[in-house]
């Protein structure tokens, strides 16, 4: 017998239904929280910001790619990450060209960036095989000024920071090797979803959310959350081309 | 200037500051509710079932392929269907990449439909997915599970006005509005233990919306899902939007 209460069929079709309900629940709760999302005030962008692309220099609103609405996810790929980005951000990007096309078609454009120069990200990409824009912000006031990475000064001065790079558990050890990079380069990138507005002729900030906060996980963590086995508690992750066994 | 609000950079930090805390409550719910789901007793699967797989005949147990937790999407492709449902198809495109990661962590990522093994295969390679897709054919395996509708479960729903999104979706199904609901969506979740197969976890309708990972994403944006109760859904195939000769990408 598995380490596990068994029920009869009835048993479980009422746990069931009283998960579903907490489910619907949740689900009515999100919604709420989606709505306050989409009533925060935007903020337009007055700097112009250029970035490197696949197809050159562009600015921000270029980035929109003639749609209204940017979406971006921050991957942790720093200008020293000798090993190609963040594991765990990887397994997040894995996830994104699924929905692409559906956003595309839904008046989104949704681009990843990094830090690292625009050659490594486009090798980067080959080798894990993904479609979306990934644009590089290397040389760009633009990360620093949206959050999604700290000078070597701002990083000592964030405890949490400070606190991991002068004691990492060993996950952090390792996702240091992984990534090629010592921790106080590594950990200066942000993981992070940022989205922005255009309308005539201005780009708006809308929304930022950066890890560890809420809605920066991988699209299998849904998934995840469905199996019968207890997640890990350590956030571990690997590259789909480089796991162990 | 847009009809949105506009705020100042220090105005807009201090009102995401308070979304902050809502979404992070949500979140903190959310996690409890994993726990909870696996708090769920399980139920053993006592019925023989049998598939037809690329590698042929397999039994439930064979479907785990060695590992111990095995995760079904219910994909909408009967029998009279052409080709797969259009949002089904929607949610494969965002399942297959996730099949390696899910077997690092111990789990097995299908898709099982009614229709025969060659249609579905013709239909995955038109797709370009990769993911595995098993037919439960001749077997009872969907009816068991609750996602076969029957003609009496089906009366009350066809003798009303038909939504629109059915219509639409039958009609790029090649079957009609009977036809298309006679399958239901759905994922369901089953642990290998000790030669037992148990059935751990179920889920179908609005429970599948994490599944549509491009929701998550719109949620985020600013004008979120921009749909309406009466216009038919806008999702199709990935090969079958419209074409914008204005766009370099044809989006």
């Amino acid at each position: 017998m598995p380490d596990h209460a068994i029920g009869t069929r009835e048993e479980w079709q009422a746990a069931r239904a009283e998960l579903a309900r907490l489910e619907a629940e949740q689900a009515e709760l999100g919604q709420k929280v989606t709505e306050q999302r989409r009533q925060l005030p935007w903020v337009a962008v007055e700097k112009e910001y250029r970035f490197d692309t696949e197809d050159g220099k562009k600015t921000l609103a270029e980035l929109f790619s003639g749609r209204s609405q940017l979406l971006a996810y921050n991957i942790m790929f720093g200008p020293d990450y000798e090993l190609g980005a963040c594991p765990g951000c990887t397994s997040l990007g894995d996830g994104l060209d699924g929905g692409l096309v559906h956003l595309n078609h839904r008046d989104v454009t949704l681009i990843c960036f990094s830090r690292a120069p625009i050659d490594r990200l486009i090798a980067y990409k080959q080798r894990m095989g993904w479609q979306f824009p990934y644009v590089s912000t290397y040389g760009s006031d633009f990360p620093f000024d949206f959050g999604l990475a700290l000078t070597p000064e701002q990083a000592q001065d964030v405890p949490e920071v400070k606190a991991m790079i002068d004691s990492p558990p060993a996950w952090l050890e390792e996702w240091s090797r992984q990534i090629g990079a010592e921790l106080e380069d590594g950990l200066r990138e942000g993981p992070g979803w940022i989205a922005f507005a255009r309308e005539n002729g201005t780009v708006y900030h809308t929304y930022t959310v950066m890890a560890p906060d809420p809605f920066v996980a991988p699209y299998h963590s849904f998934l995840l959350q469905r199996t019968p086995k207890a997640p890990s508690e350590e956030p571990r992750a690997w590259r789909k081309d480089e796991y162990p066994d | 200037m847009p009809e949105h609000r506009i705020a100042t950079q220090e105005e807009w930090q201090a009102e995401r500051d308070e979304l902050l805390k809502e979404e992070k409550e949500l979140t903190r719910r959310g996690d409890e509710l994993a726990r909870k789901r696996r708090e769920l007793p399980w139920v053993a699967v006592e019925q023989a079932y049998r598939f037809e797989t690329e590698a042929g005949a397999k039994t439930l147990a064979d479907l785990f392929d060695g590992r111990s937790q095995l995760l079904v999407y219910h994909f909408m492709f009967g029998p009279p269907y052409e080709t797969g449902c259009p949002v089904c198809s929607s949610i494969a495109d965002t399942l297959d990449p996730q099949v390696a990661h899910l077997r690092a962590r111990d789990a097995t990522l299908l898709l099982a439909s009614r229709a025969p093994l060659q249609k579905l295969l013709a239909f995955r390679a038109r797709m370009g997915w990769a993911i595995e897709w098993v037919s439960s054919a001749g077997s009872d395996f969907n009816r068991d599970l609750g996602f076969l509708n029957t003609e009496e479960q089906l009366e009350p729903f066809l003798d009303g006005e038909i939504p629109p999104t059915v219509e639409q979706n039958a009609r790029l199904c090649g079957t009609d509005a009977k036809g298309y609901v006679s399958e239901r969506p759905g994922l369901s979740v089953f642990a290998l233990s000790g030669g037992t197969i148990y059935r751990t976890y179920v889920t179908t309708a609005r429970g599948l919306e994490p599944a549509m990972a491009y929701y998550g994403l719109l949620d985020r944006t600013p004008k979120g899902r921009d749909e309406s109760a009466t216009a038919p859904l806008w999702v199709r195939r990935h090969d079958e939007y419209e074409q914008n000769p204005d766009r370099a990408d044809g989006a």
